[in-house]
């Protein structure tokens, strides 16, 4: 255990030192894939931990968006308060979508989150007034760190907050599957009947979790308004979604780790195709079908299979 | 009056379409247990290559008869080199592969074909428009009515009356069991994604005279699909003609008398049906 | 120590090899060349527009070819966006970090130029719209690192309204794409076809991707309307007017469309006859440049130059000539300043920048899809030519009067 102790910290030394080695944009790009890693860890939880897929876990990430872009344009609060305002958002929307969700199983269950995101969806794009409308709402300033606080405009200031909020949502996270509620979910994803033969009831544990991962998908989404300056329709699409499931099962489910990884290089290796090529899809496919097929665990997944035989 | 029956044939049109388009994402899902992301690119393939033998022989019905094995043929190619190996997993992870395999299908179609979109005309026996009270219907939409209800027939029949449509519902039930009979599981699974893209691709082909041949219309119908596949169930063939029904008769009706909620509609009517049965209209609880 | 230090390697190279990205990319020029960045939609529904921008582009990068402008090679960079506003500005925050661009165009979705307009401002690079129609850009959202060379949405309306108004038609139904060009052309149609006197006899908004009209059709038909008008996106246009023609309702009830694309001839082909509407760059404009423009277009590129390809062309001519008159492409401050009300002879006809809300004042069009044997498919032949000042809207706004 104490191999992974100084590796965790060794990543978080590199992760304070990177600003100052790498380029502007590449920090930039590291931003932006730590926001969609944790993206894809708040979706773990639910898939990895509890085994329910979800189809409409981007909803989260647009609310956070969305709630945070208005705070930030319409109030000019500080940063904290706006992410506060995205996630609390997420959650208390993803409270009774959870709950009428959780009636069903399995791929039922994942329509049922598909047809409740497309619904937010529709409302973020047809609300003009509140929401801007298909155009969504542009120029969403990076304001300051707390009241007459250091502006968080700079790219690096901006880093660290995101950084910062990243690592956090991880300890939070591991902190929570190994605590007794934890346990609990993985129980119910190993053997749903044998969980209720027990004399428990999966529901409320399931809600629950729906809820919390929701609410870090709107903490990843609040975190997206200011870093890229806008919220539109687009980030509650369910082919958000669909990319986010892609960035779990590349990073590895179950892992926690293994999505902020897979989110990562899901993104890059598009990122970076995309410039090659015009038929970067072709290549990006290919990938995919590789990894899946020769990968079985996920890129961390693997990787801990081959450390723990070497 | 006129009006009334029109919609009615507008919605059963419709539900033409989506029902080719939605049985074998059905099938495949509920016998191969596979969530195929990749089947709106098989519908899309099938209307672009129904395009090409309009283009090269100047018939349509040639393409219907053409088309459809060799998109099954395609399919059946890539589930043997790919899915093949990795049913043993969660779903989950099928869901990655077929992405993967939809993206490489979608460029390649666009490198072959170009960007832009490509008109099929309907042949000549469905051309025009019948009058029907003081409007006219166009013929080929009545075709899509009746080669939904012919092909939703066939597909059925086989399944439940022929030797192969009972090995085929033994691996859904029980795989390893019907291993052990002696089915060849594995070669029952290429065919049955095979007749799934086989489908798709017919109703890609019914489609290009009705929507063109364009890129993007894989996107387009999937979620449709897997909306209809599960308000009716996942597996069962009346299931998908009811979910085809249902949603078409959704869209065309909602678009008319509530056309703010045209967006959402039809996942307000899965979702109204999901609360009532959780496993769709004629699915199984799991 | 073995394990951690092959996790350690894998990671730290893994993270490296991926953020430090392909260096060898950059060509090697002999002088600083001067780089002009393409965030467009080079994948998916919407290629058909980027691919306009990048066809526009190489054909500009060969006209000038020996030349340079300021005597510098020009370099064009191409993303793909995918028609997503979140992509758009990640790829044109690379073009602007990482490759050291200082002009944008090529933005295809008015969300997606939007999104990248508003952070231009702290980027301090120009982005020059030659595609994008929504009003608010040059009104409600105007920054002075945005230009827009194109007709916007309100006067592409504008233009279609005055043909109208002077025609024989009285009922018009509008039929646009529930969205922010849709719903705001056929708010600005219906203000300036109510002034003169005509009626909107319904108003319906089909969602983005409709694949099946028939509903829509059948209430077209029943509200016994003379002409319809579509604000319809390229792909849904097309199946509309297919629909249409397969329903019989382009017999009574005349299709204007917005902007009538080449893309929508080539796919709907002949039901689209007779078709009238407004282009925002009908290849058939008769002028010596432009006729010497489409021969270049059609030997390098075998097809015709639709609307964007040549708005495209415009704009890249425009943005060399100014900057030509700058004296310099490194300081966009001064490029702006040059910009602003200077006067470009384009390929349609006179061009005027305004310095208030940087529209490009010039002509509207109102054009008919006619048969024309010299041409694999229909082509768009100019009815009426409007002058500039009759058809750009009031500074900053998306209105007329």
């Amino acid at each position: 255990m104490t191999h992974y102790r100084v590796l965790a910290l060794a990543a978080v030394l590199a992760l304070a030192m990177l600003p100052w080695v790498l380029a502007r944009h590449q920090l930039s790009l590291l931003t932006d894939l730590l926001i969609f890693g944790l993206f894809a860890l708040s979706l773990d939880l639910i898939m990895g931990y509890t085994g329910m897929v979800s189809f409409g876990h981007a909803a989260y990430f647009g609310l956070g968006a969305y709630g945070s872009a208005l705070v930030l344009i319409h109030f000019g609060q500080p940063i904290p308060v706006a992410l506060l305002a995205g996630a609390l958002l997420a959650g208390v929307i993803a409270a009774p979508v959870g709950w009428f969700s959780t009636r069903a199983t399995g791929i039922y269950f994942a329509m049922l989150t598909l047809a409740f995101a497309q619904l937010l969806y529709t409302v973020a794009y047809k609300w003009r007034d509140l929401t801007g409308g298909s155009d969504g709402i542009a120029g969403v300033p990076k304001t300051a760190l707390f009241w007459g606080g250091p502006s968080l405009a700079s790219p690096r200031a901006f880093y660290f907050v995101v950084a910062a909020a990243v690592v956090l949502s991880l300890v939070l996270c591991r902190a929570l599957t190994r605590s007794p509620f934890g346990r609990a979910l993985q129980a119910v994803r190993e053997n749903e009947r044998r969980f209720i033969a027990l004399g428990r009831d999966p529901r409320p544990f399931k809600v629950v979790v729906f809820v919390i991962a929701a609410v870090f998908a709107g903490l990843a989404g609040a975190l997206f308004a200011p870093f890229r300056g806008f919220a539109s329709p687009e980030v509650m699409f369910w082919v958000l979604s669909g990319q986010g499931l892609m960035m779990v099962i590349t990073g590895g489910i179950g892992t926690l780790v293994g999505p902020i990884v897979g989110a990562m290089v899901f993104i890059l290796v598009q990122e970076i195709l995309s410039s090659y090529t015009e038929h970067w899809m072709i290549f990006t496919g290919a990938i995919f079908v590789l990894m899946v097929v020769f990968l079985p665990g996920g890129l961390v997944g693997t990787a801990r299979r081959l450390v723990s035989r070497a | 009056m006129a009006l009334i029956v029109e919609q009615l044939l507008n919605a059963l049109a419709l539900a033409g379409l989506l029902f080719l388009v939605s049985a074998g994402l059905s099938l495949v899902f509920g016998i191969l247990r596979v969530v195929n992301f990749a089947h709106g690119v098989f519908y899309m393939l099938g209307a672009y290559l129904g395009f090409t033998v309009v283009a090269l022989t100047g018939w349509f019905w040639p393409a219907l008869l053409i088309v459809p094995p060799v998109v099954g043929l395609v399919g059946a190619l890539l589930e043997s080199t790919t899915l093949r190996f990795i049913y043993r997993r969660l779903p989950i992870y099928q869901l990655l592969l077929t992405f993967g395999l939809a993206l490489i299908l979608e460029e390649s179609i666009r490198v072959l074909y170009g960007p832009t979109a490509k008109g099929v005309d309907p042949p000549p026996l469905l051309q025009g428009a019948i009058p029907l009270g003081d409007i006219v219907y166009p013929r080929y939409r009545l075709f899509l009515v009746v080669l939904g209800l012919v092909v939703g027939a066939a597909v059925w029949l086989f399944l439940k009356r022929t030797r192969t449509g009972l090995v085929i519902r033994a691996v859904a039930q029980n795989a390893e069991m019907a291993d052990c009979l002696g089915a060849g599981v594995a070669r029952v699974r290429t065919l049955v994604f095979g007749a799934a893209c086989a489908l798709a691709g017919l109703g890609g082909v019914a489609a290009a005279p009705m929507t063109t041949a364009y890129l993007g219309m894989g996107i387009g119908v999937i979620v449709d699909a897997f909306v209809v596949v599960v308000i009716g169930g996942l597996g069962s063939i009346p299931g998908s003609m009811a979910g085809s029904l249902i949603v078409g008769a959704a869209q065309t009706w909602g678009a008319f008398y509530l056309p703010e909620t045209a967006m959402v509609i039809m996942y307000a009517v899965m979702g109204a049906i999901l609360i009532f049965r959780p496993w769709g209209l004629f699915g199984e609880e799991e | 120590m073995r394990r951690r230090d092959f996790l350690m390697t894998a990671v730290v190279s893994g993270a490296a090899a991926g953020v430090g990205g392909p260096v060898f990319l950059r060509r090697a020029y002999a002088q600083n060349p001067i780089k002009i960045g393409l965030p467009t939609v080079l994948s998916g529904g919407n290629a058909q527009y980027g691919i306009q921008a990048k066809r526009a582009s190489e054909l500009f990068a060969k006209d000038i070819k020996g030349k340079g402008i300021l005597g510098r090679p020009v370099e064009f960079i191409y993303e793909d966006t995918g028609a997503d506003p979140a992509t758009a500005v990640r790829k044109a925050q690379k073009l602007v970090e990482k490759d050291g661009v200082k002009f944008l165009t090529g933005t295809v979705l008015s969300s997606e130029a939007l999104a990248v307009s508003a952070k231009c401002p702290e980027w301090k690079v120009i982005l020059m719209s030659t595609i994008n129609g929504a009003g608010a850009l040059t009104a409600k959202s105007f920054n002075r690192y945005f230009f827009r060379i194109n007709t916007s949405g309100p006067m592409g309306a504008r233009a279609v309204s005055l043909y109208l108004a002077e025609g024989p038609m009285k009922r018009l139904f509008a039929l646009g794409s529930d969205y922010a060009w849709g719903r705001d052309s056929v708010a600005s149609f219906s203000a300036q076809i109510e002034a003169a006197k005509k009626e909107v006899v319904g108003k319906e908004y089909p969602p983005v991707g409709t694949k099946d009209f028939a509903s829509y059709i059948a209430k077209v038909r029943q509200s016994k309307a003379e002409g319809v008008y579509l604000v319809l996106v390229g792909q849904d246009a097309t199946i509309f007017l297919k629909q249409a023609h397969q329903f019989g309702l382009t017999k009574d009830v005349k299709p204007i469309m917005e902007i009538v694309e080449l893309e929508n001839m080539k796919a709907v082909g002949d039901a689209m006859e007779g078709t009238i509407g407004s282009s925002r760059y009908p290849f058939t404009v008769d002028t010596p440049k432009n006729h010497a423009f489409v021969k270049r277009f059609h030997d390098m590129h075998g097809v015709y130059p639709d609307m964007f390809d040549g708005e495209t062309y415009e704009g890249l001519e425009w943005l060399a000539q100014v900057i030509g008159k700058a004296g310099t492409a490194d300081d966009v401050e001064k490029v702006i300043e040059a910009w602003e009300d200077s006067s470009y002879e384009g390929l349609e006809g006179p061009f005027f920048m305004r310095k208030c809300d940087h529209q490009a004042v010039q002509p509207g069009f109102a054009v008919q899809a006619v048969k024309d044997p010299k041409y694999p498919h229909l082509i768009p032949k100019i009815l009426a030519t409007f002058p500039g000042d009759k058809v750009t809207p009031k500074c900053r706004t998306e209105d007329f009067s």
